[in-house]
């Protein structure tokens, strides 16, 4: 879309010869005005901010739903844990200004911060602190993420600022659990209005959400942490790849958290008013298979699979060639991360030998159900054609997000689908039972237990290692390639996140030089 | 004949219908490379001699992927307005068959009510229901040619059906189904094959404007719809990839067009004597 400049008027009197030259010049102010218009827009908007995200989240709470959209809105904005992550996945203080564990790691005391307080006045204090967890470890608790709860015996609020955690069950990675988006702190007065009207204890505080648009948030001045840079800030909703980059070109957004057209990085790169930065995200995306259903089930049918399917080329033909390539569900980000890419290389006749043996020599059909973001549309078209190759037809099926969740994620109706997993460390996803992969291994639900009762780094690591081979070995799905992050930023916007540990924009980071 | 030959849009309109039959009928048999092949390394080239016309963002040859595309998109006409032409034809004159009774009133009325939606719109709407693919596509847009044919069909027929060799036919004593047969249905053949012609160039709009959309024919398989779909995407990058698409949709709409308009004036009788 062309942003048109004003119209210049042209005085009648003048002669056609001294139009035609005025209208040129005309043409050239209204050029000259369109290149800077933004710039002088920046200039006037010191004290706000528009960041434009891909999805828009369908309620505030992310206590009550799993979708990463709420996260990257509200995480760190409006709602805080205990420890938070920064942004290079650091564990770092937030409500709680430190904290111990006891030596055999069953129980662990937070001291709360002085002068934190939910945005309607009230003092955070350890009461909160003891709601929240409660109500997301109880038996009938929507939290999408209950394992980070599970492992609590009781939590104790001995003094206002005290919070005592004993743990029934050892758990390595239970502070990391508490820096999650799911282990928020919400006050029990004001959690009944958190899926609409949020009131958290972040930097910043809800105004309005306009559904369909935008949401508006305002500096809340009397965070702990002291003032953010910018007062006002909206987040966009802009679902249309091509729409993003129209919006970032013309102005209209100040940053674009992870643009999704990566074929137009080099026209945005071009654009002087603009940085770009290639960041990598947590999301595995992965050619999911349904493990549980015929010929799926045999692993040999899911081996030629995965080594029909080149990775290089999805990367290329679907994101441009700026996801990095996986063989199992770890992120490379991550110190246990083990290179499984060579596991099975790209060999369309041993792809086809396996399936004969398989017996299924003369291929067969399945479907391929693909959400809405480009690297799942244009990555199952890529897919489909190399599966055909082998003599797999891949039906393809183009369906919306709450089609995908519906049918694909609750009722694991499909055989095939592109999926990009946007939580950290999400292995453990592979060990629940009904998971829809449908897979069932004893030998990762062990490595999977493993990583949490490790009682060192050592011991985690070589858990971790462990499960990623298995899930490797079993074939479960096909690995493809981590999403990237490609954060868009107006020339003079610093303190974007440029990769994300998880989906969140802090804006208290943001600041206009 | 002379004055077909002599008729310029019905000229136009043959040769480009023609030609778009022949690419379609040409890629049964030969496509300059496989139409499904992805070549990613090489995607959006532009046009050379390799690839006449380029390849797209996967690396697959345009010039193939058009040639194939013309043959969908016929198929999909010609079962769309196959569909509204029988249904339509056959729905008008049994109404005009039963003029003024009940009957004819429910039937029009309801006919009307399909009317009243923008044909794309009420073929999305029907998409709704049976699920995006383009076997769907095909009915939802032969649904909506339904009333167009069947309105038209019972005008023409009510015509035919008061004038007087008809009534000769009745009183010698010819069955119903004769005389539909032998005197309305030729006589209603002309206006309703034009109208076929017209509605040709109409239902492939709507199958690429489905495709567009992502409703009607699904990849693998190319649909010239489909194909300017993913371009825009490109446009920044490779323009040339949305304008060959493009171009055949309007090249196929403006000669089935033409050639309907050329029709209608050829087989007008009141034109005849000029």
């Amino acid at each position: 879309m062309m942003k048109i400049g004003p119209e210049t008027p042209v005085p009648a009197s003048s002669g056609r010869l001294r139009r035609h030259a005025r209208l040129g010049t005309a043409c050239s102010t209204i050029l000259a005005a369109f290149l800077c218009s933004n710039g002088l827009a920046t200039a006037q908007n010191r004290d706000s901010v528009t960041v434009c995200q891909t999805l828009e989240p369908t309620i505030l709470d992310p206590t009550a739903s799993a979708a990463a959209a709420i996260r990257e809105v509200t995480y760190a904005n409006i709602f805080e844990g205990l420890v938070g992550f920064d942004r290079n996945s650091k564990l770092v203080p937030r409500l709680a200004e430190s904290w111990q564990a006891s030596p055999d790691g069953m129980k662990y005391t937070f001291k709360l911060r002085a002068g934190a307080a939910f945005h309607d006045g009230t003092p955070v204090t350890s009461a909160d602190v003891k709601f929240s967890f409660d109500r997301a470890g109880a038996p009938d608790s929507k939290n999408p993420q209950k394992w980070i709860f599970e492992p609590i015996g009781a939590v104790a609020a001995p003094a206002p600022d005290t919070v005592e955690i004993t743990l029934k069950t050892y758990a390595a990675d239970f502070l990391e659990g508490l820096a999650w988006g799911d282990a928020i702190i919400l006050s029990e007065k004001s959690v009944a209005k958190a899926a609409t009207e949020p009131v958290g204890t972040g930097p910043y505080r809800f105004v309005r959400w306009n559904r369909g648009d935008r949401l508006v948030l305002e500096r809340n001045d009397a965070w702990w942490g002291g003032k953010a840079s910018i007062k006002s800030a909206t987040f966009r909703f802009i679902a249309d790849p091509q729409a993003q980059v129209s919006a970032m070109l013309s102005g209209d957004c100040d940053a674009f958290t992870n643009i999704g057209a990566p074929e137009a990085v080099d026209q945005l790169k071009k654009d002087g008013r603009l940085v770009v930065t290639i960041g990598s995200t947590e999301g595995e995306t992965i050619l999911a298979m349904n493990n549980a259903k015929a010929p799926l089930s045999d692993i040999r049918v899911r081996k030629a699979i995965a080594m029909a399917v080149d990775r290089k080329l999805v990367n290329e033909g679907a994101i441009s060639g700026f996801g990095t390539p996986i063989g199992s569900h770890f992120s490379p980000n991550h110190p246990a991360y083990i290179d499984l890419t060579g596991e099975v290389k790209f060999d369309t006749k041993a792809a086809k030998a396996l399936l004969a043996e398989a017996g299924l020599a003369n291929g067969f059909k399945v479907s391929l159900r693909l959400p809405p973001p480009a690297y799942a549309r244009r990555g199952g078209e890529i897919i489909a054609a190399m599966l055909a190759e082998i003599g797999i037809t891949a039906e393809i099926e183009p369906v919306e997000w709450p089609q995908w969740l519906e049918r694909v994620f609750r009722n694991k109706d499909f055989d095939l689908t592109v999926i990009s997993h946007v939580e950290p460390m999400d292995l453990n996803i592979y060990a629940r039972d009904g998971y829809y992969f449908g897979y069932s291994s004893p030998e990762l639900k062990a490595a999977v237990a493993a990583t949490k009762t490790a009682r060192s780094e050592a011991e985690r690591k070589a858990a971790f290692e462990a499960a990623q081979r298995q899930i490797a070995r079993d074939q479960v799905n096909a690995f493809l390639f981590m999403l990237p992050k490609i954060t868009v930023a107006k020339k003079g916007l610093t303190g974007m996140w440029p990769s994300w540990p998880m989906p969140a924009n802090p804006l208290a980071e943001l600041k206009w030089e | 004949m002379r004055r077909a030959l002599s008729h310029p849009s019905f000229m136009i309109g043959l040769v480009l219908t023609g030609f778009i039959v022949t690419i379609a009928l040409l890629s049964l048999f030969w496509t300059p490379h496989d139409p499904g092949k992805m070549q990613i390394l090489q995607r959006l080239r532009p046009p050379s001699v390799q690839f006449w016309l380029g390849t797209d963002q996967f690396g697959r040859d345009i010039a193939s992927m058009l040639m194939v595309g013309a043959r969908n998109a016929l198929l999909v006409g010609i079962v769309a307005v196959g569909i509204g032409f029988v249904v339509g034809m056959m729905l008008g004159v049994f109404a005009a068959q039963h003029e003024g009774s009940l009957l004819d009133e429910i039937l029009m009325r309801l006919l009307d009510f399909t009317f009243a939606f923008p044909a794309v719109l009420s073929a999305i709407l029907i998409l709704t229901f049976l699920g995006p693919g383009v076997v769907n596509a095909v009915i939802a847009i032969g649904i909506y040619s339904v009333p167009i044919f069947a309105r038209l069909a019972r005008g023409a027929a009510l015509q035919v059906f008061s004038r007087d060799f008809i009534r000769a036919a009745r009183l010698a004593g010819c069955s119903r189904l004769s005389i539909l047969r032998r005197h309305v249905l030729p006589n209603i053949a002309g206006l309703m094959i034009v109208q076929a012609s017209l509605q040709f160039s109409l239902a492939i709009l709507a199958e690429a404007g489905l495709s567009y959309l992502g409703i009607g024919t699904q990849p693998p398989n190319p649909s010239w719809g489909r194909m300017l779909f993913d371009a825009q995407t490109y446009m920044a990058r490779a323009p040339l990839v949305a304008v060959f698409p493009g171009v055949a949709i309007a090249m196929a709409a403006l000669a089935f067009n033409l050639l309907g308009d050329g029709l209608r004036d050829l087989l007008d009788p009141r034109l005849k004597e000029r």
